[in-house]
């Protein structure tokens, strides 16, 4: 007999974990609450470092999913541990009775709109780093083209004021990429980045960052305070230029924000069911934090991905195929001897 | 029944009053008479001392004050309200109220009765020390025989109301008792830690109005009593029969009486005598100079320890930080600990809470800010620029601004543009004339560094400001920001200028007609800003807007007791967890009738909640906004 595993999400983790789980002969049961699959890599255009099209990695992904039950638009209303299994009612009416768990519910994007003071959601040209790529991915150019833009790192991370002291590791590398994808689609516009420190620490990064400055890209060590609305409709962004110690006014056309990582509201509602521990920071307490990252402290429960902290898309992988490692091997310590 | 008998028959003049003790004296009255000579030469000398401590103009200012007749009136009118009766306290919380008035009005009646009754009785007793006017009246029971064949009418009179005081006190003794046990029965969640003084004078307190009951019960028949020391004689004799018992009781009387006035300047008790001098003080018009001394310290000593502002202290989110409460505060001060002052002045929220709700009205804010002034002063910031850019301000406004209104947003607004879209939006739709001070840069109002205790950088942007105001020649300088209100309001000189919040301005606006709003059905809470409603007394101008133009629901604490947002500018050191509670503990007091939105007006206030409801929040202008009924449909 196959055994149950469920796994919440289906996103990167959720997706790249279930295919293995299924490869391995388990009879895998995904639950996504909206009604793609992919996540956030569904709504993004290409990645960074290398700019690949984000669709070509969630194709690959979609592709080796055959095996796996994956129900849309489905939460998990409730689940509780019994003896040893978990019994979770979705949405959609089907109970399922799992031997093991995977929670892979990833993140949330910071809602811009709480740093009023960047005007998201006031003023027309104030957008995010999901907008902006989601214009990418429709392949919308503003006519007139915009003669200035401006990205601002770190909003709503490393910010303890909107209550998220923790960096969200993948912004200032997103941040180049768009950047430079935005001075390819107006040449003439003046780009900016203003951001707190470059925290650029995977392979390649570097490069990317050094091709932004040689693309022209000008980049404003210091955070940006406030952002009016100048008479014609344009925006003023005020930031002070730590580097010459000196307050800094620019009038801009577009001013991107680049959203931090906040943890996932569908994931803490099934973490609250069974009680789950979460650490200051919101997101989900793994076992240890250095040799059992994918143990939560409940029997046949694991994670995977940004539901334990902001992660990169290698890092979520990985993380899902040790997760289908680790479930393996629970499986079969526990259920045939 | 019997008295009022005999004292129609017999004669009215008071002539069976004899004096048991030749020399009227006897050695019980000895710690009696100890302890309030300690305790008035104490009051001397702290009198003189804090005296001493004010400054030549504020000295002149009190005694100019005491000859005006219009605050001796005030100076005795706040005396009899809040010192013997209290009623700050029973305004807010009867039964405590009650407590407290029976305790201080009735013993301070006590001793007034007592000494009339000694005045028309044995008035040779008042004449002098040599005849014992010091304690006489205070034991005027133990020292006398009355010819029971004798007794008055006017003399039974004093009997059944010194009887009648004592079971007025007796019963806020009994109260304050029960107080100790189960504070939660007289409205006080908290209460404070007595300190070994308090414990002396709290147990001796408790214990002076039973003893004197009981040595009156053992003199009633020699000294005559009331309808409860004569009953309380006739069974003490029945059980100890030789009268002569009752003199160890007059000793421990007069022992807790004297053992109360010694231990007194160390307690709390304190607040009883420094009171009426904090009161003459305050309608003087004398302002927190020095954080310890003179007016401060006539502060320290006034503060009862009550605990109210346990209650009060938005600190009380969390049960670790009731430590920074203003009692706690004060407690320190007085015993000169500058590390626990320096802390917690600097960790204070400044909301206002516990001077609003103080019975006593100890302005502990003010002294926690000069405490933070002097902290200070090795900042050195160079504020040059200022006049420069305040005069090319001035000359950019000055044209075009006279006569109009002068919006002014602060930095917080412009940090909340949402506020001035709708503010722009409102003063268009009600056809105002104005000019923006501060649209695309401005000078800080001032207001933060007079909270830091930067009081010399706040005169700096305060005196830039002021000239761009009155070079601009406007008429109404029109706020959006209650921490610029208030400061506005304070420290600034602005003749012939209104200074306004839009909360008041939008009440006016509708008032006259000249902005048309509609109701919708949607309920929604006010959230007071600190800094709006305890800071300025506005309470009632933005609920009349907000009645207008939805259903206004009430916080479970609103008005003066409304919770601070958390996000206080006042704080110098709170850390964000901490100031996060406090915003939990804020919203779930306006959650209290589930309303579908909050408003709020004052910029801080309205992030701060804004992180923590679950509701959507809005700010006064923003919801105004919604609600203008368009004029020009044609």
């Amino acid at each position: 007999m196959k055994n149950n595993i469920l796994v919440i999400g289906g996103g990167p983790a959720g997706l790249e974990a279930s295919s293995i789980l299924s490869r391995m002969g388990y009879n895998v049961i995904l639950a996504e609450k909206e009604k793609l699959l992919g996540g956030h890599l569904a709504k993004w255009d290409r990645l960074f470092p290398d700019q690949v099209p984000a669709k070509e990695v969630l194709n690959d992904m979609l592709g080796r999913m055959d095996g796996v039950k994956c129900f849309t638009e489905t939460k998990v209303n409730s689940i509780n541990l019994l003896e040893n299994s978990y019994n979770a009612m979705l949405s959609n009416g089907i109970t399922v009775l799992a031997d093991a768990v995977l929670l892979a519910s990833g993140f949330d994007l910071f809602k811009a709109e709480k740093k009023e003071e960047y005007g998201y959601g006031i003023y027309e040209g104030v957008l995010t780093n999901a907008d902006l790529e989601k214009a990418f991915q429709e392949g919308k150019k503003s006519s007139p083209a915009p003669r200035a833009i401006g990205f601002v790192h770190c909003v709503g991370s490393r910010d303890e004021k909107a209550g998220n002291p923790a960096c969200s590791k993948v912004c200032c590398a997103t941040a180049v990429k768009q950047a430079i994808e935005t001075k390819e689609l107006y040449p003439e516009a003046d780009v900016y980045c203003f951001y707190m420190d470059l925290r650029m620490f995977g392979r390649h990064y570097e490069d990317l960052y050094l091709r932004a400055q040689k693309s022209g890209i000008r980049f404003i060590r210091g955070r940006v305070s406030e952002v009016a609305e100048t008479a014609e409709g344009r925006l003023l962004v005020k930031a002070e230029d730590t580097l010459s110690s000196k307050p800094l006014k620019v009038t801009l056309d577009r001013l991107v924000l680049m959203a931090g990582m906040r943890p996932s509201k569908t994931g803490h509602d099934v973490g609250r069911q069974l009680n789950l521990s979460i650490e200051d920071d919101g997101f989900f307490s793994a076992k240890d934090g250095l040799q059992n990252l994918q143990k939560s402290k409940l029997p046949g429960f694991f994670y995977a991905g940004a539901c334990t902290g902001p992660k990169t898309l290698p890092d979520t992988l990985h993380e899902a195929r040790s997760a289908a490692m680790e479930i393996d091997r629970y499986i079969k310590e526990n259920f045939r001897k | 029944m019997i008295h009022l008998l005999s004292a129609t028959v017999h004669q009215i003049t008071p002539e069976g009053i004899i004096d048991r003790y030749p020399n009227s004296y006897n050695h019980f009255v000895l710690p009696f008479v100890i302890g309030i000579t300690f305790i008035l030469i104490y009051l001397f000398i702290g009198l003189i001392r804090i005296l001493y401590h004010l400054s030549g103009e504020d000295r002149i200012k009190l005694l100019k004050s005491l000859f005006n007749p219009k605050t001796a009136w005030k100076n005795i009118k706040d005396i009899f309200c809040d010192c013997l009766l209290h009623t700050k306290i029973w305004k807010r919380k009867p039964l405590l109220g009650y407590m407290h008035s029976a305790i201080a009005f009735g013993w301070f009646l006590l001793i007034v009765v007592g000494h009339i009754e000694v005045w028309l009785f044995a008035p040779r007793h008042l004449s002098g020390l040599t005849e014992g006017s010091l304690y006489y009246p205070i034991f005027y029971r133990f020292f006398i025989w009355i010819n029971p064949a004798h007794e008055t009418l006017r003399g039974s009179v004093f009997f059944f109301i010194m009887d009648f005081l004592l079971l007025y006190v007796l019963s806020g003794i009994g109260l304050a008792m029960f107080k100790r046990v189960r504070s939660i029965a007289l409205g006080m969640r908290h209460t404070t830690k007595p300190s070994l003084a308090d414990r002396i004078a709290l147990y001796c307190l408790w214990l002076i109005f039973p003893l004197r009951l009981l040595a009156e019960g053992f003199t009633a028949d020699l000294s005559g009593g009331g309808f409860l020391t004569r009953p309380l004689n006739w069974v003490f004799r029945a059980f100890f029969g030789n009268e002569l018992n009752f003199l160890p009781t007059w000793w421990a009387y007069s022992i807790c009486l004297g053992l109360f006035f010694i231990a007194m300047p160390f307690s709390r008790y304190m607040h009883i005598l420094t009171e009426p001098l904090l009161i003459l003080f305050r309608n003087a018009g004398l302002k927190v100079r020095h954080p310890r001394k003179g007016f401060a310290e006539a502060e320290i000593y006034a503060c009862s320890s009550c605990g109210l502002c346990l209650d009060a202290c938005p600190m009380n989110a969390q049960k670790k930080n009731l430590k920074y409460s203003s009692v706690y505060f004060i407690r320190f001060l007085r015993r000169h600990n500058k590390k626990k002052t320096k802390e917690i002045a600097e960790k204070c929220l400044m909301c206002g809470k516990c001077y609003a709700l103080c019975p006593v009205g100890v302005n502990s804010p003010a002294i926690r800010r000069a405490i933070r002034e002097t902290q200070n002063n090795s900042i050195n910031c160079n504020y040059s620029y200022l006049d420069t850019y305040a005069g090319k301000a001035a000359e950019v406004l000055s044209d075009k601004t006279r006569g109009k209104i002068l919006y002014f947003a602060g930095c917080m607004s412009h940090l909340t543009p949402k506020i001035i879209k709708s503010m722009e939006t409102i003063l268009q739709a009600s056809g105002q004339e104005y000019e923006f001070m501060d649209r695309n840069e401005g000078i800080c109002c001032g207001r933060p560094l007079m909270l830091a205790g930067r009081t010399d950088a706040a005169r700096k942007t305060i005196e830039a400001n002021t000239k761009i105001i009155k070079d601009s020649g406007c008429t109404i300088l029109l706020l959006s920001c209650p921490i610029c209100l208030k400061i506005f309001k304070e420290e600034y000189s602005l003749k012939g200028i209104e200074v306004i919040h839009y909360t008041q301005f939008i009440d006016r606006l509708i008032k006259e007609g000249k902005l048309k709003v509609s109701k919708s059905s949607s309920a929604i809470v006010y959230h007071d800003p600190c800094e709006l409603g305890r800071g300025c007394g506005i309470y009632e101008e933005p609920r009349n807007v907000l009645r207008a133009v939805a259903e206004l629901k009430k916080a479970s604490k609103e008005k003066d007791e409304s919770i601070c947002c958390g996000y206080s500018l006042g704080t110098l050191t709170l850390d964000e967890k901490d100031k996060a509670k406090i915003a939990e503990s804020s919203v779930s007091s306006l959650m209290a009738e589930d309303p579908e939105e909050i408003v709020t007006a004052c910029p801080m206030c309205y992030r701060a909640i804004r992180s923590k409801a679950e509701v959507p929040v809005k700010d006064f202008a923003e919801i105004v906004c919604e609600r203008i009924e368009n004029n020009d449909k044609n």
